[in-house]
């Protein structure tokens, strides 16, 4: 089993690739495979359980769609195909049609999913973020953070990844928060989302075909999360950081 | 009006000054912030003396003010600072209404040096120009307000003066790359026997090249993305040294600054490389301001480490060591449990840097502790690990994760509590590691461990 780590020098921020690591450390068999910029993904290639893409500084987001470009047709056609993603942070605007700021620049992403992200570049939206994932056994918990310079608009009010309790979804007016079409799952949120959310890492396990869904590190891993899933439950805790 | 609407506010903002002395808020920002929303330009129109001094970057502009400062004022200059501030827009203006007199000139004074917030660079330099600016380095900070270190060096790109001079750190690129068309210096650390060349650390912002994104070879790098880089592709590189620091010798306390060809001896004022940056960025500061070599030797020779980011005494035979440890900050963090693995002698860690700015009223986002080295606390020298705090759970997990054996671990909500975890076994140092938030608290915690250390002492009196 091979999880594929799309261009790991820019698109690291926030911790996210820990994502990928914490998955091989409750999975031995995984082995990661990093791609680097200016290389043609694994995933169109070879059998790859797991493609993932994480959030990376407005330059490097820029390059990594450079990169992708090429590859647009192909990458549509492995997402059609069932082809498990998971995409974190801001690296989701790089599946989207375009990310405008209101700085001197702007850039269209692959058109992948039918959103556009608008930045704000002195403004930063920080929130945590409670939602539910839905599955066929029931509903599950999911924590994260947003730290972002902007929302995403413009999408049809479907295909969302979890639903928003507390926080923001796409943006402020829409309670979908992420995408998920077949099995590619795109989420705003930032940093070790599957450290955070031990229910889901399982779910994804499931999905990748471990042939164990324990957890490294389950007990103090679910102590964490129950003890957060409290918190951001608290009325007394606002959402955003002020 | 503008310079009408200045004068009410630095006069108002003067009158609140006694109002807080009698207060016991002397210390805020209280009339920094008044002159603002009175007067949002205040800075404008308040005198500014001929030469200026900003400090910014992620890590160490704290110490590095704090050193100038004592460096100048010892040198018999007259320095006005927000050493006794913030380093905000607010804590700059109070600064200026303290050294000013009521018509916003200033009183006897030969220059200034100030600490600057990285973000807040957008509202301070297009009135407070600085001839020097030194940038200490730049790193991953708070997620939720500094983003990333290019989104901060293009801040201060499109901030800083283009008649500013930059002092600047040559080991790294990222500083490096800020104001391209400023006059510059560079300071930096020759190669050292612990240099490598792949990055061991989970940070690492410089993996490409700044000019033509192909990757980037380092000769050597210190840790992170310090040290000195080459790119394969078009040959760019990182910039030679102004004031290099050579021979830096931790055994023997010292160092040699190489300048021009020429060479001056130094002692290090701490044992811990970090501080060896924060001296040679003084260092060079100083010097572009025209202090002798001999000069800044003789009056760093007394210099010291503020006591709020480290401290050391021992009560009982157990050393006490207060280690401030940015919380939200990586950077800071994996090089204090860098140097801690490394001191020598055993340890007991007790962690409580929680964030408690927002403790209550929002909840810490951990990400930051994902990119933080914990690794190097797996270690046989560290005996045990505390995690107190409304976090706790969360550096368990992380420290699980990171390879340190269950049974060292021990979690606690309460501070106070967690203390009675502590074995506390004669000749360990306890270090107790503390956010800026979570100063106070931790100077209480380190108050109750002394109460209990004398207590045992007492015990065994008695026995």
């Amino acid at each position: 089993m091979k999880a594929e780590i799309l261009f790991p020098e820019v698109c690291n921020l926030y911790a996210d690739t820990q994502n990928i690591r914490y998955l091989s450390r409750c999975c031995p068999a995984l082995e990661i495979v990093e791609t680097p910029l200016k290389t043609r993904p694994a995933f169109l290639d070879e059998d790859i359980t797991l493609a993932y893409m994480g959030s990376a500084t407005e330059k490097g987001l820029m390059l990594a769609v450079e990169t992708l470009l090429p590859y647009k047709e192909e990458i549509q056609a492995k997402i059609d195909a069932g082809q498990l993603f998971l995409i974190t942070g801001n690296a989701m605007d790089a599946f989207g049609q375009r990310v405008e700021s209101d700085g001197d620049w702007h850039f269209d992403g692959l058109g992948l999913l039918p959103t556009r992200a608008q930045y704000t570049m002195m403004k930063r939206q920080n929130s945590f973020f409670l939602g539910t994932f839905d599955t066929e056994s029931g509903p599950m918990d999911i924590v994260g953070f947003k730290s972002l310079f902007g929302h995403t608009y413009g999408a049809p009010e479907e295909d969302g990844l979890f639903t928003m309790v507390r926080g923001t979804g796409r943006n402020a007016k829409t309670a979908l928060e992420g995408f998920r079409i077949h099995n590619f799952m795109a989420t705003h949120l930032i940093g070790p989302l599957l450290i955070l959310n031990p229910p889901f890492t399982k779910y994804l396990l499931l999905l990748m075909g471990c042939e164990s869904t324990a957890l490294a590190f389950e007990e103090a891993a679910f102590d964490s999360y129950r003890h957060r899933v409290e918190e951001f439950h608290e009325t007394g805790r606002s959402a955003f950081y002020s | 009006m503008g310079k009408l609407r200045f004068l009410f506010a630095l006069w108002m903002a003067k009158l609140s000054i006694p109002a807080l002395k009698i207060t016991h808020h002397n210390g805020t920002d209280f009339p920094g912030s008044l002159a603002i929303k009175l007067c949002p330009d205040f800075l404008r129109y308040v005198e500014k003396p001929k030469t200026i001094v900003a400090v910014t970057g992620t890590n160490g502009k704290t110490t590095v003010a704090n050193l100038l400062l004592d460096v100048l004022e010892k040198s018999g200059r007259k320095v006005m600072s927000n050493r006794a501030g913030s380093n905000i827009v607010s804590g700059i203006s109070t600064a200026f209404i303290r050294a000013c007199d009521g018509r916003g000139r200033l009183k006897d004074c030969d220059m200034a040096v100030l600490e600057v917030d990285e973000r807040s660079s957008p509202k301070v330099y297009p009135y407070v120009k600085p001839t020097y600016l030194v940038i200490t380095n730049l790193f991953r900070d708070s997620i939720m307000r500094n983003a990333h270190p290019g989104y901060i060096a293009d801040i201060l790109t499109a901030s800083i003066p283009t008649d500013t001079r930059l002092i600047l750190n040559a080991d790294d690129l990222i500083s490096c790359g800020v104001a391209p068309e400023n006059s510059r210096v560079y300071f930096g650390i020759d190669r050292l026997s612990t240099d490598v060349t792949d990055c061991m650390n989970l940070l690492n912002d410089m993996r490409i090249c700044p000019k033509c994104s192909g990757a980037l070879r380092f000769e050597y790098r210190r840790y992170h993305h310090i040290g000195r880089a080459v790119c394969e592709s078009c040959g760019f590189h990182s910039p030679e040294s102004d004031y290099l620091a050579r021979d830096v010798d931790f055994e023997k306390g010292s160092m040699v600054i190489g300048e021009k060809g020429e060479t001056a001896d130094y002692k290090l004022i701490t044992d811990s490389l970090f501080n060896v940056y924060n001296m040679v960025t003084a260092i060079a500061a100083l010097r572009q301001l025209g202090l002798s070599h001999e000069e800044i030797a003789g009056e760093l020779d007394h210099a010291a480490i503020l006591g709020t980011r480290h401290s050391e005494e021992t009560v009982n035979g157990v050393g006490i060591v207060m280690e401030m440890s940015k919380d939200k900050n990586a950077l800071a963090c994996s090089r204090n449990f860098d140097y801690i693995q490394n001191r020598p002698g055993t340890k007991e860690l007790f962690l409580m840097m929680n964030c408690l700015g927002v403790a209550k009223n929002w909840s810490e986002n951990p990400s930051w502790m994902y990119d933080t080295d914990f690794e190097f606390l797996n270690h046989d020298n560290i005996r045990q690990l505390i995690c107190a705090g409304p976090r706790a759970r969360d550096y368990k997990l992380r420290l699980l994760l990171a390879g340190i054996p269950e049974e060292k671990i021990a979690v606690e909500d309460d501070e106070f509590r967690a203390l009675h975890h502590l074995q506390l076994v004669p000749g360990d140092d306890v270090f107790i590691l503390y956010g800026v938030d979570g100063m106070p608290r931790a100077f209480r915690v380190k108050e109750k461990l002394k109460e209990m250390l004398l207590a045992k002492e007492e015990t065994i009196d008695e026995g």
